[in-house]
C-alpha cells in the first residue's frame, strides 16, 4: 500500500491503555523518562515472563487449543426450520420482541407460532 | 481504495492523529483542513476529522461525517474504526460490534482494533465472539501473560471451565523457570485456577492443587478458607474442624466460620447445650467478641434462650450500646423470641429503677442501663413484629426525661411517629434531633428523608445541602447527582408524584434509571485494567456482579415507582379526554397544579438569572469552567418533556423490562406489567405477568382484581384477536373459565377474605369494573372503616380509590378517617 499506516488509533481519554495514555500526554524530556519508568513498573511481569516462555511450547500449545465449532454447527442445523412471515409479524406484534429474537423462538418451536407464545409465557 | 497522499500531507496527517491523542483538538482539526484542502474526499483524514469533531460535543455532525469519510473510501480500516468509535461513543454497542469487525477484516493484524472489540464483546456478554478475540490476541501476542489469562476468563465466562483450566496449565508448563514467590500476578493467578478447579465441583483435585501450588500463596486468607470449605465437602471432618478453627482464631466474629464448624462437628440438631459450648469457648477466649456471645441466641429455644438472653442484653445494656435492638431484631420473627426478649428487657428495666438509688452512690459516672434499657423498649414497641405505638412514646418520653438531648432518643421518637402516620411531627422531630448534632451527616441525611416524606422538598434539599459540596454550579441537587445519590432522587420522585409535580418525579426516577446505565458501563474500563492488574479473581466476581445489578431494591422501587405514574398518566389522559364534565370536580386540583408548575417556571428563571450572574462574575479568568458548565446544563431540569410524552404506556414499558428479567419474584412487578400489557392490548404479556403473579400468591387481592379483569376483557375482545393469540389464550388462562359468572366469582371472593380490608378494596374495584353502579361502590368503601383491625395505610388506599373515582364520598370518608386516626397527617 501506498500509504503508511497510522500507529494506531487509540480511543477516548478514558479508554486507551493507561500506559499509552501516559506516553502520549507527556511532554517534556523529563516526563517522558517518568512515564517510561512508570510504563516499566507496570510492564514488569511481562518483560519477565517473555523471557520465561518456552515460546515453541507456547505455540505449540496453541494450535491444540482451537475451540470446536459445535456450537455453530448446531446453529447452522437451527436454520433449516422454515417460518412463515406472517407468524414473526405476530410473534413481534403480542410478544414485544425483534424480528431477529421472534424469529429464533419461531425456530426453536418449530415454526409452530402457538407453541412458541405459549413457551414465552410458561412461568 | 487506499488514496495516497504527497509526503508532506502525510506528516500532516500523522499530526492529526498525535494531536488527538493529545487531545489538542483545535489544532489536529486545523491540520486535518489542510489535507482536505487539497485532497477534499481523503477518507481517513475526514474519519479523523469526526472523531475530533464527536470529542468536542458535536455527535451529530462527526456521525455525518463520519459516513461521508465511510463513502470515499470504503476499504480503510481507519474510516471503519473511527465509526465504530462513534457508536461506541453513542452506546450503540451492536452496531460499533459490527464496524470493528468490518475493520479488522480490511486490517487482521491491528492489534488495537481487535482489542477495542474484545472489550466490546465481553461488555455486550458475547462470550464466544470475546472467545475468539482472545483466541486471536494470544496468537498474536503469546509470550505476554495477561493474554493467556485473559482467554482462560473467556473461556471461564463462556461456561467452558475445562477449557479455562486447560489454558492455564498450558502456559504454566510453557514456563522455563518458575515465577518468583512474591510475583503478585503469578500468585492471583493460581489462586484463579484453583477456583475454577473447584468450580468444576472436582474439590479433591482443587485440595490437592491448593496444597501443593497454593500452599504459600500470598492471599492467606484464600488459601485458608478455600482449604477449610474443600475438606468439610470432602467430608474430611477432623482436619476440617481443625481448619475453621484456624480461622476463628484469626477471626473470631466471622458468623460463617462459627456455622460451618459447628456443621462439621457433627453436633445432633438438638443439643443445643453441646453446640453453646462451642460459642462459649470462644466468648471466653475474646472478652469483647461479640459474635460467639450473641449468634446462639439464632438456635436456642425455650429456657435455654431466656437465660442466654438475658446475659446478653445485660452485657450490652450495661454497656450501653444503641445498636443492641438492631442486632436482635432478625429474632423477633419466632413469636416466642420476640416476647421473651421483650420480657427480659422489662425486667432489666425494672431492677435498674428500684436499685438506682444505691448505684449512683457507689460509683459516680451515671450508669447507661437504664437509658438503654429504654431506648431498647422504645425501639421493641415501635418495630412493626411487636408494635405498640403508645408504650413507644411512653418509653421515649421516660429516656428523654432521663438524658433531654439524646439524639438517639429523638430520633426513635420522629420514627414512632412515622409509624403513627403523622409525617409533619415526624419530620419536625427528626429535624429537631438533627439541630442536637450539626456535625452527624447520618442524622442530616435521616432528616431530609423525614422532610421528603412529608412532602418539604425545597426544605430536604436545604437540610442535605450543608453536607454537599459548595461549589458546585448546579447547587446541592447537581452534587447529588454527581455523587449518584440514589436514596435521594427515590424519595425526592415520590415526594414530587405526591404533590402531583409529575414531570420533577418522572425526571427523579429516570435518573435513577440512568444512574444504573452508569453502573453498568463502568465495568468497561475494567476488562483491560483488572487483566493488566492480574486481579481476575475479583474482575470475574464483578462481571457477574454486573449481570444482577439491576435487581437492586433501588432499581425495583424507582422503576415501579415510574411504571405506576406513567399508568396513571395514560389513565388521566383517557379520563380528561373521553368525559369532560367530570374534569371540574377535579377543577381544584388542576387550579394547584397550574399555580405549582408557574410558581416552578418563576423559580427556573430566578436559578438561570443568578447561574448568569455567577457566570458573568467569573468569566474574565474561568473561561473554561464555564464552559463545562454550558456543557452539563440540563435542557430539561423539571422533566416537562418527561410529562409531555404521548406514549406514557412505551416509557413504562422501558423500567418494565428490565424489572421483569431481574426482579421477577417481586409480586408488585408482575401486577404492574400485567396493568402495563393490558392497556396495550398485549393480551399475551399479560397473561404471562398474570400468571406469574398468580404463582407468587394467588390470593393476593390485586392478583384476583386483574384476573376477573382479564375475563372481563376477554369476553368482549377475544373474538376480535387473531386466532393463534386466542388459542394461546383459551389454553394458558384456566383460573377462571370463560362461563363463569364474574359477579358471583367476585362477591364469593369478598365473603371469603371479608375481614381484610385490603381484599375488600380489591372486590368493591372489581364490581365497579362489571358495572356496578358508582355510588354503592363508594358506599362500600365507608362500610371499609367498620373492619375490626383496619389500618390508615389501607384507608388511605381507599381514599386514593375514591378521588381518582371524582367521588362525592371522599370529603366525609376523609373526614370519618380523620375521626379514626387523628395522628394522620395524610387526612388532615
Amino acid at each position: 500500500m501506498a500509504e503508511p499506516q497510522p500507529p494506531a488509533i487509540v480511543e477516548g481519554a478514558t479508554m486507551g491503555d493507561v500506559e499509552d495514555e501516559v506516553q502520549s500526554q507527556t511532554k517534556s524530556a523529563e516526563d517522558r523518562k517518568a512515564a517510561a519508568a512508570m510504563a516499566k513498573l507496570d510492564a514488569r511481569d511481562e518483560d519477565a515472563s517473555s523471557s520465561h516462555v518456552d515460546q515453541e511450547a507456547a505455540s505449540k500449545a496453541l494450535k491444540n487449543m482451537r475451540a470446536p465449532a459445535a456450537a455453530a454447527a448446531e446453529k447452522k442445523e437451527m436454520k433449516k426450520v422454515k417460518v412463515e412471515a406472517a407468524d414473526v409479524a405476530l410473534l413481534v406484534e403480542e410478544l414485544d420482541l425483534t424480528k431477529p429474537k421472534a424469529t429464533e423462538l419461531l425456530k426453536a418451536h418449530d415454526g409452530d407460532a402457538v407453541a412458541a407464545m405459549k413457551a414465552f409465557i410458561a412461568v | 481504495m487506499p488514496q495516497p497522499l504527497s509526503a508532506k500531507e502525510n506528516s500532516l496527517f500523522r499530526q492529526v492523529i498525535r494531536n488527538y491523542e493529545d487531545k489538542q483538538y483545535k489544532r489536529g482539526l486545523k491540520a486535518a483542513e489542510q489535507i482536505l484542502k487539497k485532497n477534499p474526499k481523503h477518507g481517513d483524514t475526514m474519519a479523523m476529522k469526526a472523531l475530533i469533531i464527536n470529542q468536542q460535543g458535536k455527535t451529530d455532525e462527526a456521525f455525518a461525517l463520519g459516513k461521508e469519510a465511510l463513502m470515499a473510501d470504503m476499504k480503510s480500516h481507519i474510516c471503519w474504526h473511527v465509526y465504530g468509535l462513534l457508536y461506541r461513543h453513542q452506546k450503540n454497542f451492536e452496531e460499533a460490534i459490527k464496524a470493528y469487525k468490518s475493520a479488522l477484516k480490511l486490517e487482521p493484524d491491528s492489534l488495537q482494533i481487535q482489542r477495542d472489540l474484545a472489550f466490546l464483546q465481553v461488555q455486550m456478554r458475547d462470550y464466544q465472539g470475546y472467545v475468539q478475540s482472545r483466541t486471536a490476541m494470544l496468537q498474536a501476542r503469546s509470550q505476554v501473560r495477561q493474554n493467556w489469562t485473559a482467554l482462560a476468563v473467556s473461556h471461564h465466562l463462556a461456561g467452558d471451565l475445562a477449557q479455562a483450566e486447560k489454558v492455564l496449565t498450558t502456559y504454566e508448563e510453557s514456563l522455563k523457570t518458575p515465577p518468583s514467590k512474591t510475583d503478585y500476578e503469578n500468585s492471583e493467578a493460581v489462586m484463579y485456577k484453583n477456583s475454577i478447579i473447584a468450580e468444576q465441583g472436582d474439590y479433591q483435585r482443587a485440595l490437592d492443587h491448593l496444597e501443593s501450588a497454593a500452599k504459600h500463596n500470598l492471599d492467606r486468607l484464600a488459601y485458608l478458607e478455600c482449604r477449610a470449605e474443600y475438606l468439610a465437602k470432602l467430608g474430611k471432618k477432623e482436619d476440617a474442624a481443625k481448619a475453621y478453627r484456624t480461622l476463628l482464631d484469626r477471626n473470631p466474629e466471622h458468623p460463617d466460620y462459627y456455622n460451618k464448624y459447628v456443621e462439621v462437628l457433627d453436633i445432633a440438631a438438638d443439643d443445643q447445650a453441646a453446640k453453646k459450648a462451642v460459642y462459649d469457648e470462644y466468648a471466653e477466649k475474646n472478652p469483647r467478641c461479640d459474635a460467639a456471645r450473641r449468634l446462639p441466641l439464632d438456635f436456642l429455644t425455650g429456657d435455654n434462650f431466656r437465660e442466654a438472653a438475658k446475659s446478653y442484653l445485660s452485657l450490652m445494656l450495661n454497656k450501653g450500646v444503641p445498636s443492641t435492638f438492631a442486632n436482635l431484631k432478625h429474632l423477633y420473627t419466632d413469636s416466642f423470641k420476640k416476647d421473651t426478649l421483650g420480657a427480659v428487657a422489662h425486667e432489666y428495666l425494672d431492677a435498674k429503677s428500684t436499685s438506682k438509688d444505691e448505684k449512683e452512690a457507689v460509683d459516680g459516672e451515671t450508669p447507661k442501663g437504664e437509658g438503654a434499657a429504654l431506648y431498647y423498649l422504645a425501639q421493641h414497641y415501635n418495630y412493626h413484629l411487636s408494635r405498640d405505638l403508645t408504650k413507644a412514646m411512653e418509653f421515649v418520653n421516660k429516656g428523654l426525661e432521663l438524658v433531654p438531648n439524646n439524639l438517639e432518643f429523638h430520633m426513635t421518637k420522629a420514627r414512632i411517629w412515622k409509624h403513627y402516620g403523622n409525617t409533619q411531627k415526624a419530620s419536625e422531630t427528626m429535624d429537631k434531633a438533627r439541630n442536637l448534632d450539626l456535625k452527624d451527616r447520618y442524622i442530616n441525611t435521616k432528616a431530609a428523608k423525614y422532610q421528603l416524606r412529608n412532602d418539604e422538598t425545597t426544605k430536604a434539599l436545604e437540610t442535605l445541602g450543608l453536607f454537599t459540596r459548595n461549589d458546585s454550579p448546579g447547587g446541592p441537587l447537581a452534587d447529588l447527582l454527581d455523587m449518584q445519590c440514589v436514596w435521594f432522587m427515590t424519595e425526592d420522585g415520590e415526594a414530587q408524584a405526591r404533590k402531583g409535580n409529575v414531570g420533577l418525579a418522572l425526571k427523579r426516577f429516570h435518573t435513577v434509571y440512568n444512574i444504573f446505565d452508569v453502573w453498568q458501563e463502568d465495568q468497561f474500563d475494567f476488562h483491560s485494567f483488572s487483566l493488566r492488574k492480574g486481579q481476575i479473581r475479583a474482575y470475574v466476581d464483578m462481571v457477574r456482579w454486573e449481570d444482577h445489578v439491576r435487581e437492586h431494591p433501588f432499581y425495583s422501587r424507582a422503576a415501579l415507582d415510574a411504571v405506576n405514574l406513567y399508568i396513571s398518566m395514560h389513565n388521566n389522559k383517557h379520563l380528561s379526554n373521553g368525559v369532560n364534565g367530570s374534569a371540574d370536580v377535579n377543577g381544584e386540583d388542576a387550579v394547584e397544579r397550574k399555580k405549582a408548575a408557574k410558581k416552578a417556571r418563576k423559580d427556573a428563571q430566578k436559578a438561570e438569572r443568578e447561574a448568569a450572574e455567577r457566570a458573568a462574575k467569573q468569566d474574565p479568568n474561568k473561561g473554561k469552567k464555564v464552559e463545562d458548565e454550558t456543557k452539563k446544563k440540563d435542557d430539561d431540569p423539571n422533566g416537562a418533556k418527561l410529562s409531555a410524552t404521548t406514549d406514557p404506556l412505551g416509557e413504562a414499558t422501558k423500567f418494565l423490562l428490565h424489572l421483569l428479567q431481574h426482579s421477577p419474584q417481586l409480586i408488585d412487578v408482575q401486577i404492574a406489567g400485567f396493568e402495563v400489557y393490558l392497556l396495550r392490548e398485549k393480551y399475551i404479556l399479560a397473561l404471562r405477568c398474570l400468571n406469574a403473579a398468580l404463582a407468587l400468591d394467588p390470593e393476593h387481592p390485586r392478583v384476583h382484581e386483574q384476573a376477573v379483569g382479564f375475563r372481563h376483557a376477554l369476553n368482549s375482545k377475544l373474538d376480535s384477536l387473531p386466532p393463534k393469540v386466542q388459542e394461546v389464550l383459551k389454553a394458558e388462562f384456566t383460573v377462571i373459565p370463560p362461563s363463569t359468572d364474574l359477579k358471583k366469582y367476585n362477591t364469593d371472593f369478598e365473603a371469603k377474605h371479608k375481614d381484610s380490608s385490603l381484599h375488600v378494596i380489591a372486590a368493591v374495584n372489581t364490581r365497579k369494573l362489571l358495572g356496578d353502579d358508582q355510588a354503592t361502590c363508594e358506599k362500600d368503601f365507608l362500610k371499609l372503616l367498620d373492619i375490626k383491625g383496619v389500618q390508615f395505610e389501607d384507608a388511605k388506599l381507599a381514599l386514593d380509590v375514591l378521588k381518582n373515582w371524582r367521588s362525592k364520598e371522599a370529603q366525609e370518608f376523609k373526614a370519618k378517617c380523620l375521626s379514626m386516626w387523628p395522628e394522620v397527617t395524610a387526612f388532615a
